[in-house]
């Protein structure tokens, strides 16, 4: 599966989305508050997803910034870390 | 530094039902006051000006009496009248003497107050383990005190902690004129300062929190049982323990002496690493937290301070456990 439609299944799936589809998923929404609703601890949990699925670490706010902008960013940053 | 500020809340309404603000409610001259005391005759006769003013408030100033009250009416339910005065009184009065004894610190040095610390060799094996730790403490005794006694750590202090525009007290640093000794995270920040905090803790650094007060939205809140009626605390913390393995040391300051201070390890809380956010999962850990802070309050009943609305009821649960607003 591609990247970007194994993190819409992912985020769906373990931050409780259950109400949305992938294809309802805005590609650049904002991630968090309005655009996909998600919160601080969603940031917190959103991390561990990506590392558990992904094998990326977001080690700071540095970067986890603009990677935690919307789908299309942090699909970007993982191919970037998984290319490294 | 007037006893009715720094921690006395205003008690105003936040966004996401945030019922108390750290903002001071003192004048500066009220506060001015009080560091010219401390300049010109120490801690005894700031102490001295302090009775009256607690007297005062006590005696004329109705919200203070109302905010104080929230907290006396549980620890002291049997308490009325003349007693419960009495009670509001000896609190005040407690506030009081933490905030002067925190500015002597920062005036006349940390010789001027002692600071005893239980469990220090718990605290270094902690440290050691180099997954980080959540230092969890309550707005009880004076944690900025208690704090000049974990220089022996030695790892960076990082602490959430918000300040509010309009405070005018100040911290012991300030009035000491050196640099801030901890770094601080803004709740309000990017993410609620969540990815700093991870951030922190994955450098094996020391990430400082407040257990007592209900920050964020509804759904990262959970409700513990506190004095016998349900109120909301945030769980937070409780994640970053589980996502990064970082120990919850709960840590607790009294006043034990006209200057002196004890710090004392309450509990360590282990959190496994679990998956998910719902409050429910997280609220084991909280409800340890609470009973800690309880037996706390049952043997320093006057230095507990927070003086708004805990026990205010919230929205009812969903399936996170609360409500989003």
């Amino acid at each position: 599966m591609e990247i970007k439609a194994k993190l819409k299944q992912v985020l769906i799936d373990e931050l409780n989305l259950e109400d949305l589809t992938p294809e309802e998923i805005d590609d650049d929404a904002p991630l968090f508050g309005e655009g996909l609703g998600l919160d601080s601890l969603d940031a917190v949990e959103l991390v561990v997803v990506v590392q558990k699925h992904f094998g990326v670490e977001i080690k700071d706010m540095e970067e986890g910034r603009p990677a935690l902008q919307s789908i299309n960013s942090l699909t970007a940053y993982i191919k970037e870390k998984q290319q490294a | 530094m007037s006893p009715s500020d720094a921690d006395m809340k205003t008690g105003s309404q936040k966004p996401d039902q945030q019922n108390w603000s750290s903002r001071s409610v003192g004048s500066n001259w009220q506060h001015q006051s009080f560091y010219l005391a401390i300049r010109l005759g120490g801690r005894r006769a700031a102490y001295l000006l302090l009775y009256f003013v607690v007297a005062y408030y006590v005696l004329f100033s109705r919200l203070a009496r109302q905010r104080a009250a929230h907290y006396l009416q549980r620890r002291f339910p049997a308490a009325s009248g003349f007693k419960r005065l009495c009670h509001c009184y000896q609190l005040i009065l407690a506030l009081g003497k933490v905030l002067i004894d925190r500015a002597v610190v920062g005036i006349l040095g940390p010789q001027a107050m002692a600071v005893n610390l239980d469990g220090r060799e718990e605290l270094l094996k902690l440290r050691d383990e180099g997954r980080g730790l959540i230092m969890m403490t309550a707005h009880v005794g004076c944690w900025q005190v208690a704090m000049s006694a974990l220089d022996f750590l030695d790892r960076p202090v990082n602490m959430l902690m918000r300040r509010e525009d309009g405070d005018i007290d100040r911290h012991y640093y300030e009035h000491a004129g050196i640099d801030c000794p901890y770094k601080i995270i803004d709740p309000q920040g990017y993410l609620g300062g969540t990815l700093e905090m991870l951030g922190v803790l994955k450098q094996g650094e020391i990430l400082c929190v407040m257990g007592d007060r209900p920050m964020g939205s509804e759904r990262s809140l959970v409700e513990i049982d506190f004095l016998g009626e349900p109120i909301a605390v945030p769980f937070s913390a409780y994640k970053m323990a589980a996502t990064t393995g970082a120990p919850i040391v709960v840590f607790y300051s009294w006043k034990n002496g006209a200057a002196s201070y004890r710090l004392k390890l309450a509990r360590v809380i282990r959190v496994p690493e679990i998956s998910g956010r719902k409050a429910e999962l997280f609220k084991p850990f909280a409800v340890e937290f609470g009973a800690a802070l309880e037996e706390y309050c049952q043997e320093h009943p006057y230095q507990f301070f927070n003086f708004f609305n805990m026990w205010l009821r919230q929205q009812p649960a969903t399936k996170d456990g609360y409500k989003e607003s």
